[in-house]
């Protein structure tokens, strides 16, 4: 087959035009950006559907682990009430890829699980699901709500509440004739420290976290216990606050008299000082329960929870550190169905009561959080049993008492988690002793609002 | 009139088309992007160079920097080094086992980062890795390998090295063993020691090489981001976080546009980086 020639002129022309086009049409495609659907938050309507009518397919991703086992077997419920819609109940490591697929809006699940901390960043994202909330909105935890409020929206269903509580070991209190019930204040807790290390020199009684996000998420919840935030509800940063440099103060002077283990998380250093009776306490999030259970083999058993300490006599005994809620992406193919789930899980007794009551993977129930639904937290109907690695104790009525006094908190701005950059690097600074409160607050204002606050 | 005929451009359409619209395009766009703020939905905004100017007064940005340009000298001369004295070992015909050290030398390379990044993390472990086991044997303190602003660097660096050297002796034995051997012969016949030798002959005529090599791994010291970001996660204080990972830190920000525009100074100062490279490694002949 022999095909014509076109001469050169002709030819150039043509790739001329067809340059110019590609090049008008890709400056137009690139002006994408505002002209698309996400440039007006989408709000999801009640679905219309009855449970037996209700039919499709969704994609729910959750985090890997046995709280996928727990999730599984609580769909398996939620199918029992939905015959018609399958759920492909996926382990991801969401972290890493949801705002990825957010923001490249391929193979986006219906619904996910995510932090609190890291709704904010992406509300653009996801359904606005302030209408479907309304019924159940009196009586979810008012801390829950508001980190999922972005703009007077609520961008996710809220989940699990994680009070902050306080771990002691009960023997060395005993020991050292310390009585937990006197620990209402955090210089109460400093005095008790003080006691230990005179006993045993070789106590350094209070855990700091040595991560710089678990140190933030930290530093928050001692900040939420006394009524603020990292940024008030119009997003503007307040860290240079009495409260803030109490906490900061606080630490400096528990740094200053050698009373703090600094340990990541749960890594071996932790574990190994916890076991060993270095550390004797844990102001940490109801998740910090998972430790005696499963990881202190020589203390498991001498452990106990007590509400955290107060900042000033008569402050909230709690605050919250960390949680998660779900999420339906905007681009979600079934956002019906997927609200269909998450209110059966969040507000529904028989959801609920999977999730967190005794189960084939935790035979006592799941005790690392409590529902932020408050019919769901009834202390004379307790979801998980008494904890045999907490000596017995009822952690359920601890957390549930602590959790009441949680106070309710601003919207988690979108720049939390990047923040971690500073105010979290700093904070390990001051925890190392080589920044000081004012230091923190001035390097961590800057920075933050130089480099997120102002971009936004 | 001249003419073209149209078959030839027909045969190169499809892979023209499929370069304009994976190569070319994200590229514009990108461009685009870099002047524009947008955080990946809702309206875009048009900031000119705000993008830009905020990233070249950052401290931060230049912080990324300097981190890249630590791990390139932590890396690059070294690697360079290695890769010549493994090029030249194996290169050697009476060398026992050469298969066997070739493949050992490769096995690195081939291996998958993120399995070699978390022995890494148990290895360097400061309280109950192996290196530090071993330092407490013969006496010595613990060392902050990962957890210290000073050692951090260099403990990545190790693992960038230890990954990449392989794929450095291939390249540079490859052109080794284009070198002709008469050459070495008849400097053998004039007297030339082995040490001669090398330095006469083989390091003059494996220059080209070693400038690919220069120019491929400054590419990707200044890319890295798989080590950093799986090891350190760019801590402890920002002392990992290289000009790959702060601009990553961009785009999971949701802060596309100083994404774009992060990854253009990058485009613009690596390509700098591998001009002057070459100039300095191109051979004497090319030079004169």
């Amino acid at each position: 087959m022999s095909l014509s020639p076109i001469d050169r002129r002709g030819f150039l022309k043509g790739a001329l035009g067809i340059g110019a086009l590609a090049a008008t049409g890709g400056a137009l495609t690139a002006c994408a950006p505002g002209t698309g659907p996400g440039a007006q938050p989408s709000r999801l309507a009640k679905p219309t559907v009855s449970a037996s009518s209700a039919k499709g397919e969704i994609t729910i991703w959750n985090r890997s682990g046995d709280l996928f086992k727990v999730f599984d077997a609580a769909i398996a419920k939620f199918r029992e009430a939905y015959p018609g819609v399958t759920v492909n109940h996926q382990a991801v490591d969401i972290d890493a890829k949801l705002a990825n697929t957010l923001i490249s809006g391929t193979d986006v699940p219906d619904g996910s699980f995510w932090d609190d901390a890291k709704i904010g960043g992406q509300a653009e994202h996801l359904f606005d699901l302030t209408d479907l909330i309304a019924p159940y909105r009196d009586q979810t935890s008012p801390y829950k709500l508001s980190v999922n409020t972005v703009e007077g929206r609520i961008y996710g269903v809220p989940w699990d509440l994680d009070p902050g509580l306080l771990w002691y070991r009960e023997d060395v209190l005993e020991q050292a004739g310390v009585d937990p019930a006197g620990l209402a204040t955090y210089d109460d807790l400093l005095a008790a420290a003080r006691t230990i290390k005179e006993k045993d020199p070789k106590t350094r009684p209070i855990h700091l976290e040595k991560t710089p996000f678990l140190g933030q998420l930290w530093l928050e919840m001692l900040a939420n216990q006394q009524g603020t935030s990292l940024a008030d509800a119009r997003g503007e940063l307040r860290l240079d606050s009495p409260e803030y440099r109490r906490i900061f103060g606080w630490i400096q002077d528990a740094v200053k008299d050698g009373l703090v283990t600094h340990a990541p998380y749960l890594e071996p250093a932790d574990v190994n000082t916890l076991d060993s009776g270095q550390q004797v306490f844990v102001p940490w999030a109801i998740w910090w329960s998972f430790a005696p259970q499963q990881l202190l083999k020589a203390t498991t058993g001498k452990w106990r929870a007590a509400p955290l300490p107060a900042w000033t006599p008569g402050g909230a005994r709690s605050g919250a550190m960390g949680g998660s809620s779900f999420v339906i992406p905007a681009k979600a193919k079934n956002p019906e169905l997927a609200w269909l789930l998450y209110e059966f899980l969040c507000f529904k007794e028989p959801g609920y009561t999977a999730v967190y009551g005794p189960n084939d993977v935790y035979p006592g129930g799941l005790s690392t959080s409590i529902p932020s639904y408050q019919p769901a937290l009834d202390p004379a109907k307790p979801l998980f049993q008494p904890i045999e690695a907490l000596g017995g104790q009822d952690l359920w009525k601890v957390a549930v008492d602590a959790a009441a006094t949680i106070p309710a908190a601003a919207p988690i701005p979108w720049w939390w988690a990047q923040s971690v950059d500073y105010l979290g690097d700093n904070l390990q600074r001051l925890m190392d002793g080589t920044m000081s409160p004012d230091q923190v607050i001035a390097d961590s204002s800057e920075k933050i609002q130089r480099n997120l606050i102002d971009r936004s | 009139m001249r003419s073209v005929r149209l078959s030839p451009y027909l045969f190169i359409a499809p892979f023209l088309l499929v370069f304009a619209a994976f190569g070319v395009y994200p590229l514009i766009y990108a461009l685009q992007l870099s002047f524009m703020r947008w955080r990946g939905a809702g309206a875009a905004r048009w900031v000119g160079l705000d993008n830009y100017l905020y990233l070249l007064t950052s401290p931060e940005f230049w912080a990324s920097l300097g981190n890249s340009a630590v791990m390139w000298l932590l890396i690059v001369p070294i690697q360079i080094v290695a890769g010549l004295g493994g090029a030249v070992l194996l290169a050697n015909a009476k060398l026992k086992l050469r298969g066997l050290f070739r493949v050992a030398f490769i096995a690195p390379f081939v291996t998958p980062l993120v399995a070699m990044a978390q022995v890494w993390i148990v290895v360097f472990d400061q309280d109950y890795g192996l290196i530090n086991y071993a330092l407490n044997l013969v006496g010595l303190p613990d060392v902050g390998w990962l957890t210290s602003t000073v050692w951090s660097k260099p403990t990545l660096a190790l693992l960038f090295l230890w990954k990449t050297t392989g794929f450095a002796i291939i390249i540079l034995l490859a052109g080794l063993q284009a070198v002709p051997g008469a050459v070495y012969e008849a400097a053998a016949l004039d007297g030339a020691s082995r040490w001669r030798q090398f330095w006469s002959i083989t390091v003059p005529l494996v220059r080209r090489s070693m400038a690919f090599l220069v120019v491929v791994q400054t590419l990707a010291v200044f890319q890295m981001f798989a080590e950093p970001y799986v090891v350190t996660e760019g801590g402890p204080y920002g002392s990992t976080t290289t000009a790959g990972l702060y601009l990553y830190e961009h785009i999971t920000a949701s802060d596309l546009g100083t994404g774009a525009a992060n990854s253009f100074l990058l485009v613009l100062l690596v390509f700098g980086l591998s001009l002057v490279s070459v100039r300095l490694l191109r051979p004497k002949d090319e030079v004169s």
